[in-house]
């Protein structure tokens, strides 16, 4: 792939990207979040058209224009989220629209046996007549993979593949990716995971912002140089004079939390009152999981959660809310926000069992008005009209009206997850002043963020989350981000004296 | 701009193809179109007791619709109002024939209440079944109006009954179960009233409470509400209840104010009525009242344009259905916005 | 030679065959539709559609087999519009089956009013004879009540055992599957989801059409307004109850149809017990049931949502 540029809505996802595999090899696709991986993997298999750049196989220029176009040309994709049909028989979703023999009678014997020979060959043992939701997303995976090798695949593309797989299983998958190579297949995995890569691949192409980082043999390379190629170089900042954090009884603590999935824990953690703890990570590594939890949405399966000494393990949301917890969500047109209702009414998603807007078991509308025209001037909200939905309002006023009503009237914790999202520069810098007012006038926060200039702003300390665990807690004071860089990517390197 | 003038043309497009439409049909009957209109205008507008009429029929669609409206903004498909509405006939007429000697004012507000509780409980059954378990409650309710319509049929034939009649029915309520008459000689009966009093309650109750606010927060977003500490389990609860309720009311209504006593068929499917009513009337209070005359009047018109220019009422579930088929496809025609 | 209750119990199953056979069919066309996602609650249109579309047929042209043509066509134009709502428009499934209803109740009965409403005696056609089916029809009980009946029970029986091969069997059965379950699986892997949901819905109209023209054709011999009352509704119990399974929508059907049957019975008999109570027990069997086994909700995962394509 050469020269590949692509845009969307203006912001550019890859510019001028190149990228090349060769035969039985595999290669990996390296970056942080949004780097710009998946997207051009996505052009690669016809889910997109590149708005510049071309792309050559063996040799020959081709043109892409959809996955069957891709599937012709011998490539597979194995995507994040499965498309599978989990109460159908693995064998049934492996030959999921194709005619086979027989039509329609289906020769599910023959097939049967073809598949089980497929999947010896590469390694991918798996039962063809399972009902795949009773498959462990590992094994899910598996036919994935040989749904896409049924269709005679010869170049492979992995997109996150690891990410929702047990360390047992990774092992596993990796198996099958050399027996892939053995067999002449190539291979492309996206991964943010810098041990894996070392690990696995021959060949490394590192993404940053949509650009080329750099591109690097395996066998030459460190964990050192990916994890400064993935990151960049540590941005010059000052950081502000920060009252040293005294931990005092008033705390939110974390005590051996897990989920009951799995997907969290055991995690353990302390907000002191006063303080900004930054939770860095990249996404998808249970942070949601994380912040669910404390806001009440899911119970733990163990450990306990108090906030000044106060258990919170069986208090609703509600009650939760009432002790005074802000939230704001990472995906705030689902979890924050009902689009139709107005600005007026989104406020009061929070507010309504405050007495102050209630009048006789009536809404106290004037008081809700003053109140969304004081949210309105505080936060510099642009909108045409109080009576507007928020559907129509912007990205960034959106967020600013989730923080106005979430972080009104002295909260006890704050959970801001991705709070600065789709903000522009000014913006942000407004909600990070207010975050650090919040801080100074006693209030636990709890940031959870995929951008480390943010957590290197804020955070007094910094919390590394990685699969649902914390790895390390760092003082932000002379942070190594190497260092961080590797935690974060799930490398288990010791700790290095500042 | 454009988008307006797009919207306003496709609602022009849907009333031009039912009125067409309803021109047409006459038309085939062999009636004169201007004798037609003539007398459908003139059974609804006529004369007073016309427009009684018409009343008439608003009431029990108005009360039922308010119940469903409050259904659908939770986010809970209630077509059981057919069987509520049964509920709630039972409840009045159990009440008169049990406790006769009730007086006058405590007997309409306690009946009232019977039929309030009687239609809600009826709900709670597949609220309760979808609160607590997921289970859609299209099939649950559906299948309830079918039970009730049975249960009226057995208790008219056996502890409802008035054994000196030949037909099942109950016998003749005391008058203290009469609502008060608002217009003699028509039909028209203090119900007419009780529904606009429950729209404006209604209305108050959707806009103007925290209670209404968490209902249509549920409704719209469910997953935003419990971020933010609604109960979504609480409201679909006091949704059911509600709507059936309110449908439970007007089955009272339909008793106590113009029947006098319980038989089968009193309602001709006012419970799914009410369900375009509600749509018609975009789940508003206001729309809901406006688009109950504009069914009544519809039924009434169609039957006084049969009388007297032997086009036969099904004209008017002919115009029923297109109109709610075209507003189900107006977006689609005018060209897809969003 | 056979004692009076065997005779009586033979009777008594060949009514109940008799009034599951229209449910029946209707709920098999139903369960089509729904395993491909499409929840139709316009039973009652496409019903009377087929059962007034075929009356009317036969009475014209004398002719059974065009009076089943146009059952099914009936049928089918019901059936379509609803898809055209629901795939097309995208309009809530829900809300398009009641509206049809209403609208089919009318144009039914306003053509059948326009037709014949001049004439004062009931038109009637002939009704379709039985069909003795030799050998089967001797077994003791069981023959009698299954195989000494009018061909519509026979294609009932056919279509069921013919969807159990196509649901369970066949690719197409699959592909049903996934159109139903993850729309977005199956359109990743090349399926026409859209083709494939209006091919449900057709075949949702055609056996309804053909449910419905079961009562005009054969039960009853004529037609008058609402017909169906109800049986469209019913129809979607028994597919709740048969869990989508042909042979479980028929089973439930033939539930369904006993209780019909007892009525009848009862009623004739002149019982003291209203035949409201033998009504109502079938809904009250299914609620039950549904009460019951709710940890098993086997609906398919996008029943009732419209599929867009690139909703991401």
């Amino acid at each position: 792939m050469t020269d590949i540029d692509k845009q969307f809505f203006g912001k550019p996802a890859n510019s001028k990207v190149n990228l090349s595999v060769e035969q039985g090899e595999i290669h990996a696709l390296l970056g942080e979040n949004g780097a710009g991986k998946t997207t051009l993997m996505n052009i690669l298999y016809g889910l997109y058209q590149s708005d510049g750049g071309s792309i050559e196989l063996s040799g020959e220029p081709v043109t892409i224009r959809n996955p069957k176009d891709a599937i012709g040309y011998r490539i597979g994709m194995v995507h994040q989220h499965f498309h599978l049909v989990p109460t159908l028989s693995v064998s049934e979703n492996i030959t999921l629209g194709l005619r086979n023999p027989g039509h329609p009678f289906v020769k599910r014997r023959q097939l049967n046996r073809e598949i089980r020979a497929l999947s010896e060959r590469y390694n991918l043992a798996v039962d063809p007549c399972a009902l795949v939701k009773n498959l462990s997303v590992g094994q899910q995976q598996r036919v994935e993979i040989i749904k896409v090798l049924y269709r005679r695949a010869n170049l492979l593309i992995l997109d996150e593949p690891t990410a929702v797989l047990t360390p047992g299983e990774v092992e596993s998958l990796f198996e099958v990716l050399r027996t892939l190579r053995a067999e002449g297949h190539s291979v492309i995995i996206i991964t943010h995971h810098i041990g894996e890569v070392l690990s696995l691949t021959d060949r490394i192409t590192v993404l940053r912002n949509g650009y080329n980082a750099g591109e690097v043999e395996t066998a030459r390379t460190t964990e050192e140089e990916l994890s400064s190629l993935m990151i960049g170089r540590p941005l010059q900042q000052e950081l502000p004079e920060r009252p040293p954090v005294t931990d005092t009884e008033r705390a939110l603590v974390l005590d051996g939390i897990t989920s009951e999935d799995g997907r969290l824990g055991p995690l353990s953690l302390t907000v002191p009152s006063g303080s900004i703890v930054a939770v860095a990570g990249v996404d998808g590594n249970g942070q949601k999981e994380l912040a669910e939890m404390i806001l009440g949405m899911a119970r733990p399966a163990s450990g306990t959660i108090t906030l000044d000494s106060r258990e919170l393990n069986r208090l609703s949301v509600r009650q939760r809310k009432d002790l005074g917890i802000g939230y704001i969500s990472d995906d705030r047109l689902l979890d924050s926000l009902v689009l139709d209702m107005d600005l007026r009414e989104n406020l009061l998603l929070s507010l309504y069992r405050n007495r102050k807007f209630r009048h006789h078991h009536l809404l106290d509308r004037k008081a809700l008005e003053t109140e969304a025209q004081k949210a309105v001037s505080e936060y510099g909200i642009k909108t045409a009209s109080l009576d507007t939905a928020v559907r129509y309002l912007s990205g960034g006023n959106q967020q600013k009206l989730i923080l106005a009503r979430e972080l009104e009237g002295n909260p006890r914790l704050v959970i801001a997850s991705q709070c600065t999202r789709g903000l522009d520069i000014g913006s942000s810098e407004e909600v990070h002043t207010v975050l650090r007012n919040l801080r100074d006038q006693g209030c636990s926060v709890l940031l959870i963020s995929s951008d480390l200039e943010e957590i290197l702003k804020l955070g007094d300390r910094i919390a590394v989350m990685h699969k649902g665990r914390i790895v390390d807690v760092l003082e932000n004071r002379d942070i190594d981000l190497t260092y961080m860089g590797l935690l974060m990517a799930g490398s288990g390197t010791e700790r290095r004296q500042a | 701009m454009r988008r307006t003038i797009r919207t306003s043309l496709s609602f022009l497009l849907v009333a031009l193809t039912v009125g067409g439409v309803s021109l047409l049909l006459i038309v085939m009957v062999g009636s004169s179109i201007p004798k037609a209109l003539a007398s459908f205008f003139n059974g609804i507008l006529g004369s007073s007791y016309a427009f009684s009429e018409v009343l008439v029929r608003a009431t029990p669609l108005t009360l039922a619709a308010l119940g469903v409206s409050v259904g659908f903004r939770t986010g809970f498909i209630n077509i059981g109002a057919e069987g509520q509405i049964y509920l709630g006939a039972i409840a009045v007429t159990a009440l008169g024939m049990y406790a006769p000697s009730i007086p006058a004012p405590l007997m309409i507000i306690l009946a009232m209440l019977a039929g309030f509780i009687a239609g809600g409980l009826w709900a709670l059954i597949p609220g309760l079944l979808k609160a607590k378990f997921g289970l859609s409650e299209i099939i649950n309710t559906i299948m309830l109006n079918y039970i009730a319509i049975n249960l009226v049929g057995i208790l008219v034939r056996t502890v409802l009954r008035d054994p000196s009649y030949p037909y099942p029915m109950s016998p003749t309520l005391p008058p203290s179960t009469y609502l008060p008459m608002l217009m003699t000689p028509t039909r028209l009966h203090a119900g007419f009233i009780l529904a606009l009093v429950a729209a404006l309650a209604v209305y108050i109750l959707m806009f103007r409470t925290p209670s209404g606010f968490c209902m249509r927060a549920v409704g719209l977003n469910p997953r935003a509400s419990r971020c933010s500490g609604i109960s979504v389990f609480r409201n679909l609860v006091l949704c059911a209840l509600i709507s059936g309720g309110l449908s439970g009311v007007a089955g009272v209504s339909e008793i106590a104010g113009l029947h006098h006593r319980l038989l089968e068929g009193i309602s001709p499917s006012y419970g799914y009525l009410a369900i375009v009513v509600s749509l018609l009337g975009k789940n508003h209070p206001i729309g809901i009242i406006l688009s109950a005359i504009g069914i009544a009047a519809l039924q009434v018109g169609s039957m006084a344009m049969q009388r007297a220019s032997g086009v036969p009422t099904s004209i008017a579930y002919i115009i029923m259905g297109l109109l709610v088929i075209m507003i189900l496809a107006r977006r689609e025609l005018s060209g897809k916005e969003r | 030679m056979d004692t009076p209750v065997i005779i009586l119990i033979t009777t008594f199953l060949a009514a109940t065959v008799r009034m599951a056979t229209p449910i029946a069919l209707a709920g098999l066309g139903e369960s089509i539709s729904e395993r491909a996602g499409i929840s139709n609650i316009g039973l009652e249109a496409i019903m009377l559609s087929g059962s007034y579309f075929s009356f009317w047929a036969v009475f014209q042209s004398g002719s059974i087999l065009i009076g089943i043509l146009a059952g099914l066509a009936g049928g089918i134009a019901a059936s379509t519009i609803h898809a055209l709502l629901s795939i097309r428009c995208k309009a809530d499934q829900t809300i398009a089956g009641l509206a049809l209803n209403f609208l089919f109740l009318g144009l039914t009965s306003f053509l059948f009013l326009m037709q014949f409403g001049k004439i004062t005696t009931i038109p009637s056609i002939a009704v379709i004879p039985r069909l003795r089916i030799p050998v089967l029809s001797r077994i003791p009980v069981l023959g009698e009540a299954l195989f000494n009946q009018d061909p519509f029970v026979y294609v009932l029986i056919i279509a069921a055992t013919v969807l159990m091969v196509i649901f369970y069997r066949t690719e197409w059965g699959v592909i049903l599957h996934a159109v139903g379950e993850n729309p977005g699986a199956a359109d990743t892997a090349g399926i026409r989801v859209y083709a494939t949901r209006y091919i449900a819905a057709i075949a949702n109209g055609a056996l309804g059409g053909l449910g419905g023209a079961y009562l005009s054709m054969v039960k009853l011999g004529f037609f008058q307004e609402n017909l169906t009352s109800g049986k469209g509704y019913i129809a979607l119990v028994v597919v709740i109850l048969g869990r989508r399974n042909p042979f479980g929508v028929v089973l439930a059907s033939l539930v369904i149809g006993s209780a019909e049957a007892l009525q009848i019975r009862l009623q004739t008999l002149g019982s003291a017990i209203p035949s409201q109570a033998f009504t109502m027990l079938p809904y009250v069997v299914t609620i039950l049931v549904l009460l019951f086994s709710f940890s098993k909700n086997t609906d398919p995962a996008a029943l009732g949502l419209p599929y867009e394509r690139n909703k991401r």
